[in-house]
């Protein structure tokens, strides 16, 4: 269907809404009803453009494989296999499954999760919590799969919400350009891009003379780009560098106690572990140096840099948080950062920014399998009551709780999972597991826009439009949905009605953005008139910390009374370490980084973006010639939990002992289980931190030549 | 007049952000064929190493190596702009190939078809005449690439006419200049990546 080469060009003004976090300026070109072309937005250096994946959205749109029509399953679960049925039939379905399994088991027998990571407000979680809620409740996950280990560390240190979301991120990074020294530990915003802008401020810092120096166990494209000094770190190790900083820093005096002594609390018993007075352990480089492979002259170096440059950055990517005892990394950078002086908590902007998306929501009753259910034990005081509700599951262990249920001390048994907005199978850890569950479920509903790993066990797909198909904050409808996919709110509106529910929903998408319109000026108005929080925050005294201050003991963490969380930071050996007997027979530290061309499995299926790079196992040199593996040569990469063939790309830009596999391939097995998608996460397990973080680059492996 | 691309490859990330912007504005679709593609230049010995990205396309050149090669006279050089265009009517196609032979820089693309014609950066003429730059320039999210009139640009920028991974032939001129990425330690080249990857 060509586009009416005499219909005149519309042209849309929009945010583009993927998977990435990034919010960046889009107009769309539309002509006959069809988008022809897709530009950046926005002029002026202080524009957001977009990265490739947005440039490719058109094919996005209209890629032969997007899902147009409902479909029921017909084949085994995971075959694939569906027939096209009518909105109603599928409708019905659901509704029926969802009434029986609530009448049969109670409402908490209903998961539900919906990725938050794109940017909608309408047609988003809220959408489905509301009509969840109005059913009598379901259970819901707790948990971020991308930073838990920091929204702990903040929590728990300065008593706020992460600064996660991008514009946070982005207000931020205009203070790099006035940075002396920026440490880039575990960060890849070139490959991540939350947003292009982070790039490009890195890059005007560098013009003006900030020294850039990277710890990661790759020399990433960030690294590419802006290094001035690359330190391989052995995966899961971070902490250990981090802490053996510390003592550096103390020991020679470069702290600074005024601020210590003013803004924190803790640093005496943090003092006595570093200098081995609690455990019999002087945490020096020479410690460090053997766990984390950094010789311990760069450790002394590093920290002698980091305490005695102002101002410096300290920027810690959200990977290697994603460890075993990844929270131990965000609460160390944390103390690290308060012991220099360098803390900067800014929490008025944070926390300005968080409600921003507290307000724009679509209200809902509350979560009545939530109510009346005492908090969970590990409860973050910045957290709603219900996101500290016991009844909640850690998001990475849902499939764990489907197989063991209550009498794996779950707060129930799990009989229908509804996923949207998400490719569960593919994204969390080890997909073998997960299967085990999906096929154990009495039911499945995946709302999606293809048919990813997880929607091919669903019982029920439902097609989703692209958020160019339907109106949402910021980002209004530039065409009508293709074939019969239809938007999230209207699909839970249809829904509501099935479920006998008449008061879902009495808003048009354009009248939700009026509403959040509304609600927004109101806040912004009674933001206007409140004191000025921000500047009093800048000095440190507004911390809803138990102290009031940055606790680098942290009172909350104590009284969880958790072996494995200890109050002050500590380097704590991961599972699977190469310490681990385990390392005999796979000897290689898996890490499962982002890639440039997805936003996690998003975009994996557009040929405009697959022609870029191609997904390989990322092995060093030395690795791969002792495999007798060459650059292109298929790889087997194997473990206990399961096994992926996929080409290997021989590189000097990975520390040996180490090997990379992008998240996000599609899960695409051959008749033995063994993955040709380049899932990571079919070699990941399915574990959490104790504190909850997701820990998605703790693996070992082995890795050979496969046969042709 | 001469037009001309500045390329600031100290900027570069190799995000591909200008291949698929290309692609969605001139509909080139997936395959060998791209207008514009990025060089990845790996250099050194783990964990010493250098790497380099360079935007890869047509540099529109003052004395084309593409234009005498051909023999139906099918790619000319526009008097007033200097931009190098070729006519699909008359190329003889992928058989022929003689212009590709000819570029030192492998700007002339062809389609894996058999039948496939010559097609290379137009340096979209189309934009120019609604007052906008190419879409590589005016999507770059680093802002690393502009376009103009080669005299302006090194009036704006220089005259810089090497950079890591670009060689300049005085034979030919092209129109581009650089600030480039330099590798101070002159480290040994381990790789160099094409994305997308040439047939």
């Amino acid at each position: 269907m060509s586009p009416d080469k005499t219909s005149e060009e519309q042209i849309i003004h929009t945010i583009c809404n993927s998977h990435c976090g990034g919010i960046c300026e889009m107009k769309v070109h539309v002509r006959g009803g069809k988008i022809v072309r897709i530009e950046s937005g926005g002029e002026g250096e202080t524009s957001h453009r977009m990265c490739a994946r947005g440039r490719a959205y058109r094919q996005r749109v209209y890629a032969p494989d997007r899902l147009l029509y409902p479909l029921k399953r017909s084949g085994a679960r995971g075959a694939g296999e569906f027939t096209k049925v009518s909105w109603d039939e599928a409708l019905e379905t659901v509704a029926r499954e969802l009434k029986r399994v609530r009448d049969t088991y109670g409402n908490a027998a209903i998961l539900h999760f919906c990725s938050l990571a794109d940017a909608h407000v309408v047609h988003h979680a809220q959408a489905f919590h509301r009509l969840l809620c109005q059913f009598g409740g379901y259970t819901a996950p707790w948990g971020f799969i991308s930073y838990e280990g920091l929204a702990f560390a903040a929590g728990t240190t300065y008593g706020t919400p992460p600064a996660a979301y991008t514009h946070e991120i982005s207000e931020r990074a205009e203070e790099y350009p006035k940075a002396r020294l920026i440490l880039m530990w575990g960060w890849n915003p070139v490959d991540t891009h939350q947003g292009t802008r982070t790039p490009l401020l890195l890059a005007r810092a560098k013009e003006g003379g900030t020294r850039f120096i990277f710890v990661d166990p790759r020399y990433t494209d960030s690294a590419a780009a802006f290094a001035n000094q690359w330190i391989p770190i052995r995966p899961g190790t971070d902490v250990a560098a981090l802490i053996a900083m510390a003592h550096v820093i103390i020991k020679e005096n470069l702290h600074d106690p005024r601020y210590i002594d003013t803004y924190t609390v803790g640093f005496d018993r943090f003092k006595d572990y570093v200098f081995g007075l609690e455990d019999g352990v002087e945490k020096t480089p020479e410690w460090a140096a053997d766990i984390t492979d950094i010789p311990a002259a760069t450790i002394t170096d590093l920290a002698r840099e980091y305490a005695g440059t102002k101002p410096a950055i300290l920027e810690a990517g959200y990977a290697a948080g994603r460890t075993a005892f990844g929270e131990q990394f965000h609460r160390a950078i944390a103390v690290l950062e308060a012991i220099t002086g360098n803390a900067r908590i800014s929490s008025g902007g944070r926390a300005g920014s968080r409600a921003l998306r507290r307000i724009l929501q679509i209200p809902s009753p509350p979560n009545p399998v939530e109510m009346s259910v005492p908090p969970r034990w590990n409860a973050l005081p910045y957290r709603s009551a219900t996101v500290n509700s016991s009844a909640r599951v850690n998001v990475n262990l849902l499939v764990d709780a489907v197989l063991k249920g209550k009498a794996g001390d779950y707060p129930a048994d799990y009989k229908l999972l509804w996923l949207s907005n998400t490719n569960y199978l593919n994204q969390l850890s080890e997909v073998n597991k997960a299967i085990e569950a999906f096929q154990k479920l009495e039911f499945i509903l995946v709302t999606e826009q293809f048919m990813s790993s997880s929607a091919k066990f669903a019982d029920i797909v439902l097609p989703v439009c692209t958020f160019l198909e339907r109106t949402d904050f910021r980002t209004p409808k530039a065409i009508e949905p293709l074939g019969e996919s239809r938007s999230q709110l209207q699909i839970c509106e249809a829904l509501a009605s099935k479920l006998g529910i008449t008061d879902y929903n009495d808003k048009s998408d354009e009248e939700w953005v009026q509403f959040m319109m509304t609600k927004l000026s109101e806040e912004f108005t009674k933001a206007a008139v409140a004191p000025d929080k921000k500047a009093k925050d800048s000095e440190h005294k507004l911390l809803s910390t138990p102290s009031g201050k940055i606790e680098i003991y942290s009172q909350l963490i104590a009284e969880m009374k958790h072996s494995l969380i200890p109050p002050i930071p500590k380097y704590i050996e991961t599972w699977e370490s190469l310490n681990d007997p385990l390392a005999k027979k796979y000897p290689l530290q898996l890490i499962t980084p982002h890639f440039k061309r997805r936003a996690h499995s998003q975009f994996d299926n557009l040929p405009w973006l697959r022609d870029l790079q191609k997904q390989a196992l990322t092995i060093n040199a030395i690795d791969a010639e002792s495999r007798g593996i060459r650059d292109g040569d298929m790889a087997r990469i194997f473990n206990d939990r399961g096994e992926v063939i996929i080409p290997a790309e021989v590189t000097e830009r990975i520390m040996p002992g180490v090997v990379a596999l992008a998240q996000g391939g599609w899960y695409s097995p051959d008749e033995n289980g063994i993955d040709h998608g380049g899932c990571a996460n079919v070699l990941t397990k399915n574990v959490t931190s104790p504190a909850g973080a997701f820990p998605s680059h703790t693996a070992l492996v082995q890795v050979e030549k496969a046969e042709k | 007049m001469q037009y001309g691309f500045y390329i600031d490859q100290t900027r570069c990330i190799g995000c591909f952000t200008c291949v698929v912007a290309c692609r969605d504005w001139h509909d080139v679709p997936a395959g060998p064929a791209s207008w514009i593609r990025i060089k990845t230049i790996e250099k050194g010995k783990y964990p010493d190493l250098f790497v380099a990205f360079l935007p890869v396309t047509c540099y529109h050149c003052l004395q084309p190596a593409c234009i005498p090669a051909c023999p139906t006279g099918a790619i000319t050089k526009r008097d007033e702009d200097g931009i190098v265009t070729v006519d699909t009517e008359t190329c003889l196609g992928a058989g022929c190939q003689l212009c590709l032979e000819a570029c030192p820089y492998d700007a002339p693309q062809f389609a894996p078809e058999e039948d496939a014609k010559m097609q290379k950066c137009d340096f979209c003429v189309d934009r120019w005449a609604e007052g906008k730059k190419p879409v590589c320039v005016d999507g770059c999210p680093m802002w690393a690439l502009d376009a103009g009139p080669i005299d302006e640009l090194r009036a704006k920028y220089g005259d810089v006419r090497c950079a890591e991974g670009f060689l300049y032939s005085e034979d030919i001129a092209p129109s581009v200049i650089f600030k480039p990425k330099q590798d101070a330690k002159g480290l040994v080249t381990q790789k160099i990546l094409m994305s997308p990857p040439a047939p």
